[in-house]
């Protein structure tokens, strides 16, 4: 026992010593579902500008949609970032965000944000398609493609339950009909046989090794994929462009302030920082995505914004329509 | 006395099954059939499925490891005991990460695969079942090793000299004798390698493998929906409560100590031969299960350290795991003792009852868990709420029955006479408790220790709901630097967790030889 007294002493002395790493006040928290390295340099230059310190607090930004909800006025929360416009709406209908000032939601596009101001969109992401260049991929030019037989066995998409999937299938639904979407997603369901991905990064990988022909990703995996192997034989096709077809699905990384936040005015030059060009610069390029504000240009390697149509369908819509994507995606049992 | 203290730890551990009975009974009728139509029965099959082929997974490599080493001396001994213990240092999600990255056509093994095999045979693609169970096979037959290693230790000669003098062969006394006497060591660990299989998530999302806990997942990630997500965890509930009242059942009414201690096991010396054959045995558990994800993490630990990638807070998220699991631990041995203790003393359908109770934190899905313990600290303890405490309470609620499982096996094989013998001289039961039980027990009380300590600083989901504002775990950075394929921020963290748990598992192992 004596030992044991002796290395727990010891133990506990040691522990103390160490750097804790915790919360102070004066300090801004933002419930963060966005990987960290995306957004620790936008907060270090914030910080350098204005010294107002920020914390991240990261988890699944679902998972951090339902903390608030919980929370109630209890939570330490000063801001929501999620990936997802669908969270982020879902936020809105709850309540649990407040209004942002009109000056610094306007130079946002109108179809990037919420109407009632609850919550801001800052970079956009495009969902495309990414083919193996050496395989004969010529007639894939639309989403529903993927449900062609001649894919069959040869397509990657990761699961349903993954954020982008279901904002994905959102906007076909919304943009080309229920029924049509049911049919796309059998035979989806068909061509994948059985095996879906838990992240985009190894849809690319899969994509790339030839083990998959074609596969549904967001638009920035493919060009990190390529940062690490810039010989990788991948193509990107950027889907449903011709003339009366749909356009390809558009996503938004967004940002609201927490409705019991009690630190508003330090909130809102965040979210003011945020949407300057400076920082949409930093915010959208780290990430290859495209700046959400009119007029700052996205990275140099991504096809320019103007170039690509988007689906006419608003980003309320993600969050509104949400669980009629999901009761539709569990009535054709996709895995 | 005892039964009330024990009632009001029972009390706190139901918390969460409070609030998913609650929640479950807002879902409707109609929802509850919805349910069942989509994906039950699959879920249901497949965690069925998962559960037994692990069961049987950890029990084959648990016992033949145990047998050897117990039974036999050879050069290497104390090192291959530890080899076949430290595999618990690493959590399930970070073997399935390992294993899926090493199996990948650049990876190790894959390489490997196509080095010996060519282009002909496809590399075994672990995304299965069968790469499910074998991911969670190797994370969790150390329990079973722990506990029939120790059983094997203690038991007496005499019933297997008997057996032979009366002309059994060895296989007879193996399957007549020893087996019998390893039931209650056996069934503990399976108890703990199957609860783990039942709520594990981690690795069987990586792998995509649909269980039911995943569903949970699924359910409150893409509906917000907890209601349904309530539901399909009392489904889980059962399911456990199910399982665990069968493992009762094995082990029910025998007891099991032997009333001569004189003696203990002399294990016989190997021979050459069975030296090659031991060692040839372990080495191949080792390899796959530490040596290779060891190697792994250290190869990708030294990418980061070279490209200068670990930081000052690095330190502070090891302080923020160790110093949680410390008091985590700590709590939690405390306060299982009085139901171990009760159970063991006490063989009543109420004592029972307050078991399989306590071990429901353990089933229910940490997101469950946090949302319960949020709501009931939000409604009844709202002061307490953004600090450590609403962390540390989901802990000891989710890992209750690993130190109930392993104080209650350490109680079971006490001889009563010693602590009678205690009552007996005049001390009163408290005092009897402290100075006779409690020592008697400690090898138990510090494996339990040792083992919701382990757990604790593994533990994911709960921890990335509950935590307080900026006070990160290890996992927790695990999982933030590899949701974006951050393998070289992922590795040193996982380096941390594992060199973090060698200080407990060598406390355990001293605890044991101590004997």
């Amino acid at each position: 026992m004596n030992i044991l007294k002796k290395l727990g002493i010891s133990l506990l002395g040691v522990l103390m010593a160490m750097p804790a790493v915790q919360a102070a006040d004066g300090e801004l928290v933002v419930y963060s579902g966005r990987s960290d390295k995306f957004v620790k340099p936008v907060i270090k230059e914030f910080t350098k500008e204005t010294g107002i310190k920020v914390i991240l607090h990261s988890a699944k930004s679902t998972a951090l949609l339902n903390k608030l909800k919980v929370e109630g006025e209890r939570t330490q929360a000063d801001l929501y970032l999620s990936n997802d416009a669908g969270n982020l709406q879902l936020g809105g209908q709850m309540g649990l965000f407040q209004p942002l000032p009109q000056n610094v939601v306007d130079v946002i596009d109108p179809t990037l944000r919420a109407a009632d101001n609850s919550w801001v969109g800052l970079s956009a992401r495009a969902r495309v398609l990414v083919a193996n260049s050496e395989v004969d991929t010529s007639f894939v030019k639309s989403v529903f493609d993927l449900a062609d037989p001649r894919l069959q066995g040869r397509i990657a998409v990761t699961h349903s339950g993954n954020g982008s999937f279901i904002a994905g299938v959102t906007v076909y639904m919304e943009a080309a009909g229920v029924e049509k979407t049911r049919e796309w997603l059998k035979g989806v369901k068909e061509n994948a046989a059985g095996r879906t991905f838990d992240k985009h990064s190894k849809v690319v990988k899969a994509v790339a090794s030839g083990k998959r022909a074609v596969g549904l990703v967001n638009h920035y995996y493919i060009y990190r994929h390529l940062d690490e192997k810039p010989n990788a034989p991948l193509k990107v096709i950027v889907p449903d462009q011709g003339d009366g077809e749909m356009g390809v699905a558009w996503n938004v990384a967004g940002i609201g302030i927490s409705k019991y936040s009690q630190k508003s005015a330090a909130a809102v030059k965040f979210v003011e920082y945020l949407v300057s060009e400076k920082g949409q610069q930093l915010f959208a390029e780290v990430n290859r995505e495209y700046p959400a504000r009119k007029g700052v240009a996205s990275s140099a390697e991504i096809p320019a914004a103007n170039t690509i149509r988007a689906a006419s369908v608003s980003m309320e819509a993600l969050g509104k329509q949400r669980n009629a994507t999901i009761d539709l995606l569990e009535a054709v049992g996709m895995p | 006395m005892l039964s009330g203290v024990t009632g009001v730890v029972v009390l706190m551990a139901a918390i969460p099954l409070l609030f998913v009975i609650y929640s479950s009974l807002q879902l409707s009728a109609v929802r509850w059939v919805g349910l069942w139509d989509t994906r039950l029965p699959d879920l249901l099959a497949n965690t069925v499925w998962l559960g037994l082929v692990v069961a049987v997974g950890c029990l084959v490599l648990g016992l033949s490891s145990a047998w050897l080493i117990a039974r036999r001396q050879f050069a290497g001994r104390t090192l291959a005991i530890w080899l076949m213990v430290l595999p618990l240092a690493i959590p399930t999600y970070v073997f399935a990460y390992i294993y899926t990255s090493l199996l990948s056509d650049e990876g190790w093994l894959g390489l490997a695969w196509q080095a010996l095999f060519g282009d002909s045979v496809s590399i075994p693609d672990i995304y299965t079942g069968w790469g499910a169970a074998f991911i969670l096979s190797l994370a969790g037959f150390s329990y079973v090793f722990l506990l029939a290693r120790t059983s094997l230790l203690q038991s007496s000669p005499s019933m297997e000299e008997a057996a032979r003098m009366q002309g059994a062969t060895s296989l007879e006394v193996f399957w007549r004798v020893q087996l019998p006497l390893l039931r209650p060591a056996l069934a503990a660990a399976l108890a703990v390698v199957v609860l783990h299989v039942l709520s594990d998530f981690g690795a069987v999302s990586m792998l995509q493998y649909q269980t039911f806990t995943l569903s949970i997942y699924m359910q409150m990630e893409g509906r917000m929906d907890n209601q349904a997500a309530a539901g399909l965890s009392l489904v889980l509930v059962a399911m456990s409560l199910m399982f665990l009242v069968l493992e009762r059942f094995f082990r029910n009414r025998q007891r099991y100590f032997s009333h001569s201690r004189a003696r203990k096991f002399q294990a016989k010396k190997a021979s050459g031969h069975e030296l090659l054959l031991i060692w040839a045995c372990l080495g191949l558990i080792a390899l796959f299960s530490f040596l290779l994800p060891l190697m792994w993490v250290l190869h990708w630990s030294w990418q980061a350290w070279s490209a200068d990638l670990i930081g000052t807070e690095f330190w502070g998220y090891t302080r923020n795991s160790l110093l949680l699991g410390f008091i985590a631990a700590t709590v939690t041995v405390v306060v299982a003792l009085p139901v171990a203790l009760y159970h063991s003393r006490v063989r009543s359908w109420l004592s029972t009852c307050y078991l399989h109770l306590s071990s429901i934190g353990f089933v229910l899905p940490g997101p469950v868990v946090a949302l319960g313990v949020i709501t009931f600290v939000l409604t009844q303890m709202p002061l307490l709420y953004g600090g450590i405490a609403v962390l540390l309470m989901a802990l000891v609620v989710r890992f209750l029955p690993l130190a109930v499982q392993s104080q209650e096996a350490a109680l079971q094989q006490l001889t009563p006479s010693i602590e009678q013998a205690g009552r007996v001289l005049g001390a009163g039961p408290l005092e009897n408790l402290w100075r006779v039980t409690l020592p008697m027990i400690r090898g138990g009380m510090v494996t339990a220790w040792v083992l919701v300590f382990i757990d604790v600083i593994k533990e994911l989901p709960a921890t990335l709901i509950l935590r307080p504002i900026g006070y990160d775990t290890l996992p927790v950075r695990i999982w933030i630097e590899s949701s974006e394929e951050m393998l070289e921020l992922a590795a040193p963290a996982a380096l941390m967790l594992i060199l973090g748990t060698l200080p407990a598992l060598w406390i355990m192992m001293r605890a044991e030889r101590a004997r």
